[in-house]
């Protein structure tokens, strides 16, 4: 933001060249790209199995002896309704010797034969858990209309009033389940930025506190930009690695069967973002002070134990907070920045539930901000041992 | 010039500098000593702002001295390192940034010095990868970026081999050439006092000496040997005097009263031959010695 008075003396504002080499230096750093390819790449790989998976159709090839040839037909006529990804093929056998000796030969994959009082399928040593469904579900239709008949009845008078189907008053049972998973993501990246990006924030700031280049930048420019430009830099690293897993997850499962919910999640998406972003910030800065507490590497662990218990809160919070308690847990900084995407994700949020929400979460940023300011800056310069934060907090500059 | 006006540090119920004054002139080099824990550090971090001052001032050019003042300021803080994985030229530029230098400038420079320092061919190389002397130039450059309107450099010359001494020591010459005032501290004591112009002599957290080289070594009580043809016994019956050394024809005095040097050699050449009358000065290191006993 290096206005045109700016240029012409040549110089930028502090921040803004801290902010640079934050990000140059990690973007630049072969594990952090690694890191982020090798994200990508597990994620286009999930998203194509699950595709694939989806797709493709299983063909099973079913024996049966004279006296279940007309059941299996039966059976690989309903086969298509029950379950359209499998595939039934039958293969008629002569006896019982005959259809044991197939399952060996792996000339069908499972034979058919009646027992007492029902049916029974064989298979050599695996489950053949898609057909064992369909022939059930054929199997018992198919018997329960014989006796039905048998009874002088039919089946839909049998079965007349006995129907349960379920109904959601707001979307349907599919789309609960997208929401489900697709929370489950948010909060998971969410975890993940803020642990990863948090951990790399505080130990750049121990390296600078340990190596003193703090002092030669404490003496050039105020404190308050150096923090400032860390928190800036790796949040938006951290959004940058955000927006490439995010398009690449949703421009993936537009390729899938899901491809027709993409356009309703881009809203819930786009709040997401903006949570995300206040959340961080407000993350960042007590990680920065973390860092600034400690006065080696080796201390962190101690320093930032709040921290990372604060993490894990935000994340079971977000993944198991259900009915009121979610509701309630959706406003409260910085909870909401996990909690409020998913409740929009599952809809039914009244349109000022998430300003609210993101309103609170930017008045605790900026409380973090300030506060974690000043024990930043009076911590980082404090040598010999780890500081408290007490004493960070009331120490003289 | 760079006035420190009796500046006082606590910490607790220590106090770690003791209403410190010194001035470090235009031009010169001041030599900063002291035992490790006598306040050298803490000193200098006060002067460069990176730690409070609870009591005292510092002035620059006649004035209370400002944030933007130090910014000009050249600072080698005691323990080092920049930043171990980030190429060297990179870091450099960055700090020159930090204190307001445009870019394309910042590059110049810093070519122009890694160069002067033997290291023009590693300018992508990450710090960590440089021997520690190559270390200590390339932090010895961060703190002369951008030219400097006075250094202060805590240890500069630890753990260097005396070719890069050497080059260290020329290049605070140009700046003190140029009128630049140069504080800096070390435990080499023949190092300050070939180098400096001036002393500052600190004991736990007070200062005990200060003074230009010459005034401080001929200070105190004067001293003289004495070396003779024949036996010196005789000396100790001498007025005015105190005899604190007597090895067969030699011996070591120190006059308390004035003149009473002037009586000693006329009595000597009455009694004999004189090889040798000098006054003796003591080197920095006993000066040393004696003022943080």
């Amino acid at each position: 933001m290096s206005t045109h008075s700016d240029r012409t003396e040549g110089t930028e504002p502090a921040w803004v060249l801290v902010t640079r080499r934050e990000v140059v230096s990690r973007i630049t750093d072969k594990s952090f790209l690694l890191g982020t390819v090798l994200m990508v790449v597990l994620l286009v790989g999930f998203i194509g199995f699950s595709a694939w998976q989806d797709e493709k159709t299983e063909t099973v090839t079913l024996g049966a002896t004279p006296d279940a040839v007309a059941m299996a037909s039966a059976i690989v006529d309903g086969a298509p309704e029950v379950d359209d990804q499998v595939k039934v093929t039958l293969v008629e056998l002569d006896d019982d010797a005959a259809a044991e000796a197939a399952l060996h030969e792996d000339e069908v994959d499972a034979w058919l034969h009646p027992v007492d009082g029902g049916w029974e399928l064989t298979s050599e040593s695996s489950e053949q858990d898609a057909l064992t469904d369909v022939a059930r579900t054929v199997v018992r239709q198919q018997v329960l209309a014989d006796n039905a008949a048998g009874a002088g009845t039919t089946v839909e008078q049998l079965e007349a009033g006995s129907a349960v189907s379920t109904a959601f008053l707001r979307g349907d049972a599919e789309k609960a389940a997208v929401a489900e998973a697709v929370g489950f993501v948010f909060v998971f990246l969410f975890y993940f930025a803020a642990l990863i990006f948090g951990m790399q924030l505080a130990s750049s700031v121990i390296e600078e506190k340990q190596s003193r280049i703090v002092e030669i930048i404490a003496a050039a420019i105020p404190l308050r930009h150096l923090l400032a430009g860390k928190v800036l830099g790796n949040t938006a690293l951290a959004l940058i690695q955000l927006l490439v897993y995010l398009v690449v997850g949703l421009v993936g499962l537009s390729f899938t069967s899901y491809k027709s919910y993409v356009p309703a999640l881009s809203g819930p998406t786009a709040w997401f973002i903006g949570f995300f972003l206040a959340g961080f910030i407000a993350l960042a800065c007590l990680w920065a002070v973390a860092g600034s507490l400690a006065s080696r590497t080796e201390d962190l662990q101690a320093t930032s134990t709040p921290l990372t218990m604060l993490m894990l809160v935000m994340f079971f919070g977000g993944l198991s907070l259900d009915g009121r308690s979610q509701v309630i847990a959706s406003f409260i900084p910085p909870v909401s920045a996990v909690v409020m995407p998913k409740r929009i994700l599952a809809g039914g949020v009244e349109w000022w539930e998430p300003l609210v929400a993101l309103g609170l979460l930017a008045v605790f940023a900026a409380v973090t901000v300030a506060v974690g300011e000043r024990l930043y800056r009076r911590a980082l310069l404090q040598t010999g041992g780890r500081v408290g934060l007490r004493q960070a907090w009331s120490a003289a500059e | 010039m760079l006035e420190i006006r009796e500046l006082t540090r606590r910490f607790g119920a220590d106090t770690a500098v003791d209403r410190v004054s010194f001035e470090v002139p235009a031009g010169q080099m001041t030599g900063f000593v002291g035992a490790n824990g006598a306040g050298k550090t803490t000193t200098m971090r006060m002067v460069m702002g990176v730690l409070g001052i609870d009591e005292g001032e510092v002035h620059w050019q006649g004035s209370p001295i400002t944030r933007l003042d130090r910014r000009t300021f050249g600072y080698m803080p005691e323990e080092r390192g920049l930043y171990p994985k980030q190429p060297i030229l990179d870091q450099l530029v960055y700090v020159a940034q930090l204190k307001g230098m445009s870019r394309v400038e910042a590059r110049r420079q810093v070519q122009e010095l890694l160069e002067r320092f033997g290291l023009g061919e590693r300018t992508k190389d990450h710090l960590e990868k440089l021997s520690l002397g190559n270390q200590q130039r390339v932090q010895i450059i961060a703190s002369v970026l951008p030219k400097p309107a006075a250094l202060v450099l805590d240890e500069p010359f630890s753990g260097l081999d005396p070719l890069a001494v050497d080059s260290m020591v020329d290049l605070l010459r140009e700046y003190t050439r140029d009128g630049i005032p140069v504080l800096f501290s070390s435990h080499q004591l023949d190092l300050v006092e070939r180098l400096c112009d001036r002393l500052v002599v600190l004991a736990h957290g007070r200062r005990v000496a200060a003074g230009t080289v010459s005034e401080l070594r001929g200070a105190g009580v004067p001293r003289f040997r004495l070396v003779l043809g024949g036996d010196a016994g005789w000396v100790r019956d001498q007025s005015g005097l105190d005899v604190l050394d007597l090895d067969g024809t030699t011996a070591l005095v120190e006059v308390h009263t004035d003149g009473a040097e002037q009586h000693l050699i006329a009595e000597a050449t009455r009694r004999g031959d004189v090889h040798e009358f000098v006054r003796v000065r003591p080197a920095l290191s006993e000066i040393y010695r004696e003022a943080t006993a």
